[in-house]
Order: C-alpha cells, then sequence, then structure tokens
C-alpha cells in the first residue's frame, strides 16, 4: 500500500503546453526586422486613423498665392508648412496624412473583401468537389489567363466617373465617407475603386485557400469528427476552416501590399481615385508634372509608398518563417 | 501530342472569345460612351455647339443604332456585311435609329414620355456600302476612332511596336544576363555577405511598385543631376526634337544614335531592375533545392569539380521551373510595360493601351487587350511544351 502513494496522482505537475498562437508569437519576435516593420506599420496606421484630428490644416483648403511652398516654409499668414504645399497650395502635410487613411484603408478594407470572398469560395470548392469545384476552378484559370492589369484598367475606366448611376444605399456610402475620411461624395468613388480591386483580388487567395483544404480534408481527424456525427457545417466551421488558415495569414498580408500598389499605380495613371480625394498615388501623380521644378513634390508622397509596401513584405517574411515549423529562427 | 495540342488550340479559341465578349461588352456598356465624349470634349474647347448632325455621325461611326450582337458580330467576324445569300433576309430588322416614344397619360393628369418600340429601323439590306472591319478573329482590329482617326488600329500599333520590342527586347535579356548568374552565385554561397546583399536588394526590388522606382530614377538621374551641373539622361521619349547639351559629352543631336541611346538608358534600367530582382530570386531558391538533392551529392562523392557540378548537374535542372516565366515574358514583349512606358512617356503599346482607354478609343484598347491574351495563351501553351523538352518525365496528357 505504501507503494501507490508513492506513485504521484492523475493530475499533471508540468504546465500547460505552450498553445500555437504564442509559439508563432515567439517566433515572430526574433524577427527583429519584421517587428520594426511592425512598429512601422503601426505609426502610419496611427498617424491616419487620427489624420483629421492631427491635421495643421484643412484637407482641401485652397491658397493660390502659396502654392509651391518648399517644406518648412510659412506662408503669408505665417503658418508653417511642415511638407510645403502643392500645386494649388494646399497644405502637402494634411493631405499626405488624409491620403494615408485613403491608401491604407483601400489596401486593407478591399483585402478583407477578396480575402473573405476567396476563403469562402475556395473553402467550397476544396471541400465539396463536384460540380462546385469545376465552376470555380474553370473560373480561376480563365480569370488567370487574363493579363489583369491591362482588365482593371478597362474595368476602372468604364465604372470609376459613372458611379453617381450607381445607387448605392446611403448607410454604406456613410460608412465609406466614415472610414476613410472623405465626404459622402467622393465615397461613392473611393467605393467602387475598392469594389474593382476585391474584384480582382480573389483569385490568388482561393487558389490557395482550395488546395490547403484539399490537403487538410485527407487528415484522420476529419474522418473521426465525421463518424462521431458532425455535420457538413460543423467540420467546416471546427476542423478544416481552422486547420487551413495558417498559410492564409501570409497570403494576406502579402495581398494588402499588391492591392496598396495597385491602388496607388491606378491613382498615379489617373484611372483609380482622383483628386480632390487624396491617395498616395494620385498625390504622385500630380507631382510627376512639376518634378522638374520642384524635386521635393514626388518625394514627399513616394516615401510612404515605398516605406509601407517594404514594411508589409517583411511582415509578410516574418509570418511565413514564424508559421512554418520546418523553419529554424 | 497532337490530341493535346488540339484540345488546347480549341481551349485557346475559347478564352480568346470570351475575352473578346467581355472587353466589347464592358467597352460598350459603358454610360460615357462616345456621344458623352464628344459632347464633353466640344463643352470643353467652347467650339460651336453638338448639331444633331454630328451626334448623327458618331452614331453611325460606332455604329450605335445597331442591335448589340449585330455590332459585336460585325466586329468579330466581320459578318452580316449585307443580305445573307444574295436577297435573303433584306428586310431583317438589325438596328434602331430613332426610338419610338410613347406617350404615358396618368390619371392623376401627369404625362411622361417613355422610350418604347422603334421608329426608324435599320435593316440588313441597309448595312450594305457602311464599312466594316473584316473581323478581328482574321486579324482586321478596325480603325481607330479617336486616336488617328480613320486610320486603322494595326497601323498604329506597327507604328509603336518597334519601340516596345526594342525597349522591352532589352531589358528582358540583361535581366536574364545578369539576374541568373545573380541567384546561383547567391545559391551556392549561401549566408555569405553577397548573398546576404543581394538578397535584401531583389526583395526591395520585387516588393516596390514599379512607377516608383521610375520617378525615383528620373529625380536622381535626370533632375538632381542637371541641378547639379553633372552629366543627366534626358527624362522621356524615345527620340528627342531638339538638341540639347550635357556637362561632359557636349551637344547631342536630336534623332542621333546617341540620343537614343541616352533615352532609353532609364526606362531600360528600370524595367531590367525589376524583372532581375524578380528572376534572380526564383533562380536562387531552386537552385537552393536542387544543391541539395542526392544526386548533386552524388556528383561531389564521384570527384566531379565544383565547377562542373554547379554547371552541369545542378543549373541545368534548376532552370527547369525558370521555363514558367516563358509565358508572362512573351506577352510583355509585345504588350510592353504599361506603367514604365507611361512614367518614361515612352511611345509603346502599353502606353498606347493607357492612352486610349483615357480617351475612349475603343477599337485600339479592344485590340491591345486581345493581342495580348493571345499573347499570354501561346507563351503558356508554349511553356507546356518546353517542359517536356527540358523534362522528358513530363508528358502532356
Amino acid at each position: 500500500m505504501a507503494m501507490t502513494t508513492a506513485i504521484p496522482t492523475g493530475e499533471p505537475k508540468t504546465t500547460a503546453p505552450e498553445s500555437q498562437l504564442s509559439i508563432v508569437l515567439r517566433r515572430f519576435r526574433k524577427h527583429r526586422l519584421a517587428m520594426f516593420c511592425i512598429g512601422l506599420l503601426g505609426v502610419m496606421l496611427l498617424l491616419s486613423a487620427f489624420a483629421p484630428l492631427i491635421a495643421p490644416f484643412p484637407r482641401d483648403q485652397l491658397n493660390l498665392k502659396a502654392n509651391y511652398l518648399t517644406p518648412f516654409s510659412t506662408d503669408v499668414a505665417g503658418k508653417l508648412h511642415v511638407f510645403g504645399t502643392d500645386h494649388l497650395g494646399r497644405d502637402y502635410a494634411t493631405r499626405l496624412l488624409f491620403a494615408s487613411r485613403v491608401s491604407l484603408g483601400t489596401a486593407v478594407f478591399s483585402t478583407l473583401i477578396s480575402s473573405i470572398i476567396g476563403i469562402v469560395l475556395g473553402l467550397l470548392a476544396g471541400f465539396f468537389g463536384g460540380w462546385i469545384d469545376t465552376i470555380i476552378s474553370r473560373t480561376l484559370e480563365i480569370v488567370a489567363t487574363f493579363p489583369t492589369l491591362s482588365l482593371l484598367l478597362i474595368v476602372v475606366s468604364i465604372f470609376v466617373g459613372n458611379e453617381k448611376n450607381i445607387p448605392f444605399p446611403s448607410f454604406v456610402t456613410s460608412t465609406i465617407s466614415f472610414l476613410f475620411a472623405v465626404s459622402e461624395r467622393e465615397a461613392k468613388l473611393v467605393l467602387m475603386v475598392n469594389l474593382i480591386l476585391a474584384f480582382f483580388g480573389w483569385t490568388t487567395t482561393c487558389r490557395l485557400m482550395r488546395g490547403m483544404v484539399l490537403s487538410v480534408r485527407e487528415n484522420v481527424y476529419i474522418d473521426s469528427a465525421r463518424a462521431l456525427g458532425a455535420s457538413n457545417l460543423r467540420l467546416l466551421a471546427r476542423h478544416v476552416f481552422p486547420n487551413s488558415l495558417p498559410p492564409m495569414i501570409v497570403d494576406f498580408t502579402l495581398a494588402v501590399n499588391g492591392t496598396l500598389v495597385a491602388e496607388s499605380a491606378l491613382s498615379f495613371l489617373g484611372f483609380g481615385i482622383t483628386d480632390p480625394t487624396p491617395t498616395w498615388g494620385n498625390m504622385l501623380g500630380y507631382a510627376q508634372s512639376y518634378m522638374f521644378q520642384y524635386p521635393w513634390m514626388p518625394l514627399i508622397p513616394s516615401l510612404p509608398i515605398l516605406l509601407a509596401s517594404v514594411a508589409i513584405n517583411y511582415i509578410g517574411d516574418g509570418l511565413r518563417d514564424a508559421l512554418d515549423p520546418r523553419q529554424k529562427i | 501530342m497532337a490530341a493535346f495540342l488540339v484540345r488546347r488550340l480549341l481551349q485557346m479559341l475559347l478564352v480568346t472569345i470570351v475575352a473578346a465578349i467581355c472587353s466589347y461588352t464592358l467597352l460598350y456598356i459603358s454610360p460615357g460612351g462616345p456621344i458623352d465624349t464628344l459632347l464633353a470634349e466640344r463643352q470643353n474647347s467652347g467650339a460651336n455647339r453638338v448639331s444633331q448632325d454630328d451626334i448623327q455621325r458618331v452614331i453611325e461611326r460606332f455604329e450605335l443604332d445597331l442591335y448589340m450582337p449585330v455590332r459585336f458580330s460585325r466586329w468579330l467576324l466581320g459578318w452580316p456585311k449585307a443580305p445573307i445569300f444574295g436577297s435573303l433576309g433584306s428586310d431583317w430588322v438589325v438596328g434602331c435609329t430613332t426610338p419610338g416614344k410613347v406617350r404615358l397619360r396618368y390619371p392623376d393628369g401627369r404625362v411622361e414620355i417613355v422610350e418604347e418600340g422603334c421608329e426608324n429601323t435599320v435593316t440588313l439590306a441597309e448595312l450594305e456600302g457602311r464599312k466594316v472591319s473584316n473581323g478581328v478573329i482574321f486579324g482586321d482590329f478596325g480603325e481607330s476612332q479617336v486616336m488617328l482617326r480613320g486610320r486603322p488600329v494595326t497601323d498604329l500599333i506597327g507604328s509603336r511596336l518597334p519601340y516596345t520590342l526594342y525597349l522591352m527586347g532589352a531589358s528582358i535579356v540583361l535581366a536574364l544576363l545578369i539576374g541568373v548568374p545573380i541567384g546561383v552565385y547567391s545559391a551556392v554561397k549561401q549566408y555569405s555577405r553577397f548573398d546576404y546583399t543581394m538578397t535584401t536588394i531583389t526583395f526591395i526590388g520585387s516588393s516596390l511598385p514599379s512607377f516608383v522606382f521610375g520617378i525615383f530614377a528620373i529625380l536622381i538621374f535626370s533632375v538632381l543631376a542637371k541641378q547639379a551641373g553633372l552629366p543627366y539622361l534626358p527624362s522621356g521619349d524615345a527620340v528627342g526634337v531638339r538638341n540639347y547639351v550635357i556637362p561632359l559629352l557636349g551637344e547631342i543631336q536630336a534623332g542621333s544614335f546617341f540620343d537614343r541611346f541616352l533615352r532609353v538608358l532609364m526606362p531600360c534600367g528600370v524595367l531590367t531592375f525589376i524583372n532581375l530582382a524578380g528572376w534572380s530570386r526564383f533562380v536562387r531558391s531552386s537552385m537552393l533545392e536542387v544543391l541539395s538533392q542526392d544526386y548533386v551529392r552524388t556528383a561531389r562523392a564521384k570527384g566531379v569539380s565544383e565547377r562542373m557540378v554547379i554547371l552541369k548537374h545542378a543549373l541545368r535542372n534548376s532552370l527547369i521551373p525558370f521555363v514558367t516565366l516563358l509565358a508572362g515574358v512573351l506577352a510583355s514583349l509585345f504588350g510592353g510595360a504599361l506603367i514604365i512606358e507611361t512614367v518614361f512617356n515612352w511611345p509603346g503599346l502599353g502606353r498606347l493601351y493607357i492612352d486610349a482607354l483615357g480617351r475612349n478609343d475603343y477599337n485600339v484598347a479592344n485590340a491591345l487587350l486581345l493581342i495580348n491574351v493571345v499573347l499570354l495563351l501561346v507563351g503558356i501553351l508554349i511553356t507546356d511544351i518546353l517542359y517536356t523538352v527540358v523534362d522528358p518525365r513530363i508528358r502532356l496528357g
């Protein structure tokens, strides 16, 4: 009987096993550059979130007597323009702040929409197979053979400019105007560009998700769950979806960068969001015509594009390393 | 193989027609169509008001009076040009010049005029004598509607094609010549200082938007260099209009070989860098994978020299996945670089596409889009065939 007391009881003495999330976080934190980039992006997001509060001037205040002011110069009224003024005498720093709201907002918002579409369609195609998969996969194949930028340009050139004819419900436009800090009239254009970008962005996510689901579906735990009587919906929501999600996180960060670049490129070419709504891309586009006289003008909006783009990519890289158990950091 | 080719060619035809339908309908359902453009143009220029005749001319030029399927089929196939088989269907209605107006009188006294039915119809017989393309499918893209009014689209494309070929060809060759060795060397010397530097540079290069690169290049090599009194590069166009003086190099004759050379340097350099960044990353990762294979170890164990191991055993196998890039290369060789050509004002096909879209020249835009789609499809087909050549284990089925 003495022996039995010596045997430890059923209570485990060790601490609870480390959760998957905390392992990933711990591995991610070792990636110094990615952590730095998170900080950088965080500052940019904060600045854009509080843009209307911290902006020193009204966004569209014209002052034709004080246009093309160089950075850190003061106008006639003695007010300091940190980044100078543009061709219409609008404060460049103010417009840059509002532009970051629109550019970063578009990048996140439209990627969210496209990711949701892609993930749902990928889940359906991979899990159910059959004719659902056939339709979705064939569509993907056809879309993949189209030159994306050319098609995007056509669609944007058609729909942008006619967005006034499309009856968006007012609660949608008011939400958009709140999210992007633009007026209700500009909200339609911003929403239109967001929707078009989302419409073109879902294919990569969908293909990736379908592949993941196809491999996850074959696992034994799916069979056991099914044997226990789990419904298709429960299988999808509790087992297939969470287990195929990790690669989607990396895909999402890279897609955010893709959307950011796509929106900037469109606006730069004059096809996307146009003046008076500022975005980094269209500020750069307008600045290009004046760059010979005022070289600082293109420099100021292109720096945030550069920083945001590289930062997001490094974060994606760090996440990929952190999520991949085979990688040693 | 034959069965594969036939199936793929049929598929390609299907995708091309789908693309044609998409682009055609997209362009023609746009509410800001040709008439709106005409009105806006006249209003902005302050010229004489638009008369009914002007509108009628535009309607005729764009065939807006024909029904959509008829218009599309005339554009795609060049058919129907006239009544079929002599007289059959000569009185079939294919369009409507003036829509009929119906007056609706409501019980509460309101009167509304609604467009309904058709007053003046167009019949097949009336199509005879109208100008029409021989069908896009057969290589006749019709006439340019705005940019070079009345000239065939192929003229416009032909005049821009050499510039695109010359810019894209040079940058693709350069990127291959520089990018592949960089990728190979980075992989062989993994985690060396060279590898780290190149990984960082190519990472930034492949994640940055190309127009930012273009703007930076112009800022540094033309604007700032010019202001500092250093030799600078001209910032745009393929050929100069008037002579200019560059410090240290003296006066440059506009249109001379040297002028053209200076002007292609920047766009070509930027494009090369962008391609190089992506390709060398690609080569590096596939080379790393091959270097860890058993047959490479076997070759080393047999005493094959390191040089031969890398060049003969590893490199050749690591280039197999590289073939997949060819599909995109072919399309971009002829399609041009939309953004870089615009930034550097390069008169190539990419810029032509952007201009055509901006100025509502639908025939030009449609033609370019279709050419691009076809080239992409041909590129994919060539890639698939090349795969079987470089890797005999793969069979087409």
